[in-house]
């Protein structure tokens, strides 16, 4: 068996599908894997592939233009999972797709459709999580930051919906799990880079900002909920406790 | 008033701190009889709290530069109160004070309770500025009369033209309506709000006289009507369907209530008059369509009166959603449950699932309940009670029956049924790989075959299957009844996911 393995941003998984499928060894004999691969075996073979904007832009654009764009934006998804097989499966995915086309996105009986629909969606609902419990404190009312910690990589997917939800105004969007940050300047298009070490040191503390509006937020969460239906059961379930580290009216 | 605090696109004061010393200044207590606005908005969101709408959903819209916000259809929800219930919106009263006496209002003129009014300008900064921490979706106005219902009406459009014109809010507002407020300004308040409602209450005109001794039904179904023949004309302007749109799965169903309905007959086409402002905006009238609300135990209707008027105010209004309140008693009155009365949590669950079933599953009201059999099932949902009453029908094959049918099977949603006849179009369906869809079959195995073989050897037989399926649905039924409000939770499991695909 002959391991691709690559790091986990897209240009270095797309570029990887390109070596392992130009490698011609036979898609049964090869594997794709994200970088740090943790259990090596003794008699594989492993091939780290660097990436490649051209190959990568080349991979899709044959999935644009020789599936789908709807399979385009699955797989976009699929390679922001968390998964340890997101890679690979994507692989199988477009093996399929080349020789299906468009029709592959319902060939649900197919384990690697099935696998990567599965991913697309946790990815998915992963990011509209984010849009629902991403919480942003004000600095001095210029800036907006926020702090989430989700499993998969959906920085640039908040991102996006934020973006579109308040143009105008200046917010970051830190990911503590992969010391990332999406920069957000007024009426421009955001941009992601990593935090150092002592940047990340002083934005921690941006969640402790209280102001007067999360006061009053506090005060309207614990008015608005009947006393006579209470139940925390059913909030639980609904907003599970780990999901409520960063948002302010459980803090 | 200080102008230049809140404006997302406008020029921010160069010394932000100043605007912190503004805002103090202006919101500590001063003026006498005055609440401080942290007190209003514990007083004036207590008051709302008994509004089941919290839905921010039925519009897209993107956002622009200078503006703050944007809308999606699917809807976001924020959080979650102690109560299970969904928080979307800042669901807030102008004012407690009220001339009316509904009585089964805590605000009704006879009650002796704290009362306060939000000045536009505060209702702004809140919904602005929570906005902009992403705590809520937009902003849910309601109100008590004060003085009278143009007046308080009037109140009600100015704040919202404040929001949308200085303050440049861009996402979701849903205003209430007052009964016996004049036509002009229920067009204005159509143009500023992305969905608009006014509240039925009760579902016939005798228990609204009861107990809303000011309301009638014709000042409640009038400015409905008005409202409904409005949107209608406003999408038909902008090349739209006059029909609001419903979910996707309805165009796959041959036969659903919306397609049977006839609007405009029904409400005759009197639209409303041209706003007083509000239109110079460019807004679409009430994009995310109208809803209502009915308060379910305060008054003597079955079941099968409560989903025939639902149905009716589908069809003939085309509403986007009917909501239910289980009622909880908050006064001493005669003609009410008496205070302590649990309030009907099972049945307002009930409820919803017809309602789902009306507007999802290509249900009618007649196929649910009857005059012989008025109410709901306490131990099973009004789905597996449909068809352990239809097993003739089953078992339902997977692999060749139609859509249509797939959707009456209990425990199938559209999210799953769409997935079968998807996936049986390349290559045949089995157990194993329906469970690798996601297909639940907890409930529907009992109803099915798959390949011409059912998952377990059973009988179809009424007696035994119903045993299973309320054993099935014992401790959900009871989490509902005695722990209060878990409908949410198994509206989610039931449906809910499929919103979020
Ligand atoms: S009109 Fe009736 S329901 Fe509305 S606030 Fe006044 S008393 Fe309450």
């Amino acid at each position: 068996m002959t391991i691709f393995t690559c790091k986990s941003d897209l240009t270095s998984m797309m570029t990887c599908i390109y070596d392992a499928w130009a490698s011609r060894k036979g898609h049964g004999n090869i594997k794709l894997l994200r970088e740090p691969v943790f259990q090596q075996e003794l008699f594989d073979e492993y091939i780290h592939v660097e990436g490649d904007e051209e190959k990568a832009e080349k991979v899709l654009r044959s999935v644009r233009a020789k599936i789908s764009p709807t399979a385009y934006i699955d797989v976009l998804y699929a390679a922001h999972s968390c998964e340890e097989d997101a890679l690979d499966t994507i692989y199988r995915f477009l093996v399929l797709g080349f020789a299906y086309g468009a029709k592959v996105s319902s060939m649900l009986s197919y384990p690697p459709v099935m696998r990567l629909m599965e991913l697309k969606r946790n990815v998915g609902n992963e990011a509209h999580f984010m849009h629902e419990f991403t919480r942003f404190t004000s600095i001095d009312g210029k800036v907006y930051v926020s702090h989430i910690e989700p499993k998969n990589d959906v920085l640039a997917l908040t991102a996006e919906h934020f973006q579109d939800r308040m143009p105008s105004e200046y917010f970051l969007i830190i990911d503590d799990r992969r010391r990332s940050v999406a920069v957000h300047p007024r009426n421009e298009e955001f941009y992601i880079r990593y935090l150092t070490a002592e940047e990340a040191q002083s934005l921690s503390e941006t969640e402790q900002i209280t102001d007067e509006y999360t006061v009053l937020w506090r005060t309207f969460f614990d008015t608005i909920g009947i006393k006579e239906r209470a139940n925390p059961v059913c909030q639980r379930n609904l907003f599970p406790i780990w999901r409520r580290k960063h948002v302010t009216e459980f803090m | 008033m200080n102008t230049n605090r809140q404006m997302s696109g406008g020029e921010r004061p160069a010394d932000a701190n100043m605007q912190n010393v503004a805002f103090v200044a202006e919101t500590v207590p001063c003026i006498i009889g005055q609440p401080a606005l942290e007190e209003k908005l514990r007083i004036l969101a207590d008051a709302a709290k008994y509004d089941v709408a919290c839905t921010s959903s039925g519009v897209d819209r993107k956002g622009k530069e200078g503006f703050l916000g944007n809308a999606r259809a699917c809807g976001i929800c924020h959080s979650f109160a102690s109560d299970g219930r969904c928080i979307s919106l800042l669901k807030i009263l102008m004012t407690n004070h009220c001339v009316y006496d509904c009585k089964y209002c805590v605000n009704r003129v006879s009650n002796d309770v704290v009362r306060t009014t939000f000045t536009p300008d505060e209702i702004c900064q809140l919904t602005v500025e929570f906005y902009k921490r992403n705590y809520i979706e937009g902003l849910f106005l309601s109100s008590g009369v004060l003085k009278n219902p143009a007046y308080t009406m009037e109140r009600m459009c100015e704040t919202l033209a404040l929001l949308r014109g200085k303050y440049r809010f861009n996402g979701y507002i849903h205003v209430k309506t007052i009964p016996g407020a004049p036509d002009e300004l229920l067009a204005t308040a159509g143009y500023l709000a992305d969905r608009i409602s006014i509240n039925l209450e009760l579902p016939t005109a005798e228990s609204l006289e009861k107990l809303a001794p000011n309301k009638s039904f014709q000042t409640i179904l009038n400015p409905m009507g008005k409202v409904s023949s409005t949107i209608a004309a406003h999408r038909l302007a902008i090349g739209k369907d006059a029909r609001m749109e419903r979910s996707m799965s309805n165009r796959y169903l041959e036969k659903n209530i919306f397609q049977s309905a006839r609007l405009a007959e029904k409400t005759g086409s009197v639209q409303l008059p041209a706003p007083v402002t509000g239109g110079e905006l460019g807004r679409p009238f009430a994009p995310a369509g109208q809803s209502t609300q009915m308060i379910i135990g305060a008054s003597g209707e079955s079941d099968y009166n409560l989903i025939q008027t639902t149905q009716r105010l589908y069809q003939s209004y085309d509403l986007k959603r009917v909501f239910y309140s289980a009622y909880i008693p908050l006064n001493e009155d005669a003609d009410l449950p008496s205070l302590g009365t649990a309030p009907p949590l099972l049945r307002e669950h009930r409820l919803y699932q017809a309602d789902w079933l009306l507007r999802f599953y290509g249900f009618e009201a007649d196929e649910l309940l009857s005059e012989e059999k008025p109410n709901f099932n306490e131990l099973l949902d009004p789905k597996c009670d449909w068809a352990l009453r239809h097993l003739e029908l089953f078992p339902v094959e997977l692999q060749t029956a139609s859509y249509d049918l797939i959707l009456r099977i209990p425990g199938i949603g559209p999210k799953s049924a769409g997935r079968i006849v998807k996936a049986r179009r390349y290559g045949s369906l089995t157990y194993e790989n329906l469970k690798k869809m996601g297909v639940v079959l907890k409930r529907a195995h009992y109803f099915v075959t798959c390949g011409g073989r059912m998952m377990y050897p059973i009988p179809i037989d009424e007696q035994y299957i119903t045993r299973q399926l309320v054993g099935t649905n014992q401790r959900e039924n009871w989490q509902i009844a005695h722990q209060n409000g878990a409908r949410q939770m198994s509206l989610f499991d039931d449906f809910g996911v499929q919103l979020m695909s």
